[in-house]
């Protein structure tokens, strides 16, 4: 019995299907606010208010004809797709989606999710190689060179909430917060923010696949249903970014009255609208200026906001 | 270190029409750019020969989409030239508005355009939701958004009735107010400004060297509108300002066009008050005498050139034109030089580029390798042979 319920839990609630579900309400949400903040109306006929919209772009993609382009290497360019999905989706696993971890929850395991988003940079760059298209190795470069730019005030903003709750695991940080770390650690908070749009390739980082300049960047040879699973795959990595922030920043699943899942799905939805909004607001960055302005300004953010924790620490016991 | 080709076009979401760079690139940076144009040549000047001279009115407007007001005055100038008549004044100034009116359209599409380039879709959404209305102001006026069909040759066919001017003076009002609001976007917005100060400078000597014109060579400092230099209709009546800025990148191309529109708006609002009743065009022969003429205006895009010959038949003998985009192709070339890849789509919009009216022909022998242009003459031969004349 008690592996039944282990198996619902990760296929079906709050599993794979449910992440699968919350991963096309996301991207709705997001065309929806995108919409809306640039006076327009956004995906409107499939289902009440275009709500299923996501879902017919990718059976529409599925039906496509599925091109494998002479010259690319096969076996890299056909598989990435898949590799593209099911790291998010093992990473996702991790999250507190209802106040306890959907798969297992170790002292550590922050450390695993953040190399498991760096190995979706990793898929990308051999994805965008593997086309041997130019527009895609070009892509690709770019894909290589922002990482380098906003992992690691990323990860430093991770670490100063970590240092304060004395945990690196994700369920015991996200359980275990006095108050949401938004307001005991804003800078950080800021920085992991500015991180996730550079991750999520959205504006003003969409570098990668800046559309006006290298047409859809490492993505250019795909079509059809693989394209259809790295869109997917994007959506999915939109779920797992702002569920860690959310476990992280926003204090997880913990709200007053409703239960904990509803309320970790609302401070997802927080995020995305938070995302959207910055998606509207800017104009796409050169390569060169987002690698300068990581290092000048996320980095030492990050670093101040990693001894301003101590600090702070010490303030509140002395309180 | 080797360097790589990049072919952007003539298929690339950056480039909206038919056109081919060959970036030469160095990691990058631009090391070299060839253009190559003839994807969408339609022969026009040639469809000139075989119309009636009223018909070359609707084809030179479909010369280009966006500025056909202008190709359409130039060519009634040019043939007004011909049969040397003068139109009527309240034609003269119903000439004027209808053009400041294509340009504000086109300018305020072209912000848009440059904000799309940029990654900045939030700012392309705004000023293309702003430029609806002076499209309902064309409609209004003339019954098309954007081809008003407005000139003919003596004067104009639409007139503004008393009941238009107060709602015309009412959309320019908003229309002001939004330019003045995308101005301070231009001027104040960082990521704007990160992407497009000191990019694609084009030097005041180069500009003067290459025959930039239009807003591009204003950017770079030129003192150069035909609106100025040789007033046609009656363009020297009206007190506007020649807009140059002297950063002399795309910043400032974008700046010129902003202020050009307010200049514009402040036009079509001095010509509204400044007409006054009367005729709006004269009658004139089905065929125009012998003679040859040329005409300018100041398109949105720069200076726009018409020629025409008649030699007394129904149908031009010659018709020519040459299109701002086509001299402004070598300083674009110039421009990208020594910047990067991701500079490419904010400089070549810089411009305003427009294909389609840029596009000739050249004659090549793929196996020979050989490139040749017809003169005149064998262009003649060829016609007079096709055509069973005899040469």
């Amino acid at each position: 019995m008690d592996n039944v319920f282990t198996l619902i839990r990760i296929f079906i609630f709050p599993g794979l299907l449910f992440l699968s579900i919350l991963a096309f309400l996301f991207e709705w949400i997001d065309r929806k606010a995108y919409a809306r903040f640039q006076n327009r109306i956004g995906p409107l006929y499939a289902g009440p208010s275009g709500i299923l919209q996501p879902i017919a772009d990718f059976i529409k993609l599925m039906g496509k004809e599925d091109i494998t382009p002479r010259y690319v290497d096969t076996l890299i360019f056909n598989n990435a797709p898949i590799f593209a999905v099911a790291i998010p989706f093992f990473a996702s696993l991790y999250l507190p989606l209802d106040g306890s971890p959907i798969l297992s929850s170790f002292e550590g395991d922050v450390v695993l999710l953040l190399t498991l988003m760096t190995l979706y940079t990793i898929i990308v760059f051999i994805a965008g190689w593997a086309s041997t298209n130019r527009f895609s190795t070009v892509g690709a470069a770019r894909a290589i060179l922002q990482f380098l730019a906003y992992e690691i005030p990323m990860f430093i903003s991770v670490a100063s909430v970590a240092v304060y709750v004395g945990s690196t695991s994700l369920t015991y940080i996200s359980m275990n917060q006095p108050v949401p770390m938004i307001l005991l650690q804003p800078i950080g908070f800021i920085v992991f923010i500015i991180s996730m749009q550079a991750e999520l390739e959205r504006i003003p980082f969409d570098i990668p696949e800046a559309e006006s300049e290298i047409v859809a960047g490492w993505l250019t040879e795909y079509c059809g249903p693989k394209l259809a699973f790295l869109r997917f795959a994007e959506d999915l990595r939109l779920v797992f970014c702002s569920g860690l922030a959310t476990a992280i920043f926003l204090a997880g699943g913990s709200g007053p009255i409703l239960p904990p899942v509803v309320w970790f799905v609302l401070k997802m939805i927080f995020i995305v609208l938070l995302s959207s909004y910055i998606r509207s607001l800017f104009a796409r960055f050169r390569i060169d200026q987002m690698v300068s302005g990581c290092w000048r300004y996320l980095i030492p953010l990050s670093i101040l906001q990693l001894i301003l924790t101590r600090f702070v620490e010490v303030g509140l016991r002395w309180l | 270190m080797s360097y790589y080709q990049v072919p952007i076009g003539p298929q690339h979401p950056a480039i909206k029409e038919a056109f081919q760079f060959n970036f030469i690139l160095d990691g990058e940076v631009i090391v070299d750019v060839k253009p190559r144009l003839g994807f969408v040549h339609r022969g026009i000047e040639k469809g000139m020969e075989l119309r009636t001279w009223v018909q070359g009115i609707f084809l030179a407007e479909r010369i280009c989409g966006i500025c056909n007001v202008p190709h359409t005055t130039c060519y009634c100038l040019a043939v007004e030239k011909l049969y040397d008549i003068d139109v009527p004044e309240r034609a003269k100034y119903l000439r004027i508005i209808i053009n400041e009116l294509n340009r504000i359209h086109s300018h305020l599409l072209w912000i848009g355009i440059l904000g799309m380039e940029l990654g900045f879709h939030t700012l392309f959404m705004y000023v293309w939701r702003d430029r609806e209305k002076v499209m309902d102001l064309v409609e209004m006026i003339s019954g098309n958004r954007v081809t008003p069909s407005m000139n003919c040759i003596g004067g104009v066919v639409y007139d503004i009735t008393p009941e238009m001017i107060p709602i015309i003076k009412r959309n320019l009002d908003y229309l002001e107010e939004r330019t003045k609001y995308y101005k301070s976007v231009l001027e104040e917005d960082p990521s704007i400004r990160a992407r497009t100060v000191d990019v694609g400078v084009l030097s005041t000597e180069k500009a003067l060297d290459l025959c930039a014109v239009g807003p591009t060579a204003r950017a770079s400092n030129v003192k150069s509108d035909v609106r100025f230099d040789d007033p046609y209709t009656l363009y020297d009546t009206i007190d506007f300002n020649l807009i140059t800025y002297d950063t002399c990148d795309v910043w400032g191309r974008a700046m010129v066009r902003v202020d050009e529109t307010l200049e514009s708006i402040s036009v079509v609002r001095q010509a509204l008050d400044k007409m006054r009743p009367g005729p709006i065009n004269v009658k004139v022969k089905r065929i125009p005498p012998v003679g040859e003429a040329t005409a300018r205006v100041e398109a949105p895009r720069g200076e726009l050139l018409h020629y025409v010959k008649s030699d007394g038949k129904e149908t031009p003998y010659r018709a020519k034109m040459r299109t701002p985009t086509m001299a402004n192709i070598p300083s674009l070339c110039e421009m990208l030089k020594g910047y990067h890849i991701a500079d490419i789509p904010a400089i070549v919009a810089s411009i305003d580029p427009c294909y389609c009216c840029t596009e000739r022909v050249i004659f090549i022998d793929p196996n020979r390798g050989e490139k040749w242009v017809w003169s005149y003459d064998e262009l003649r031969n060829y016609s007079r042979k096709y055509y069973g004349v005899g040469v």
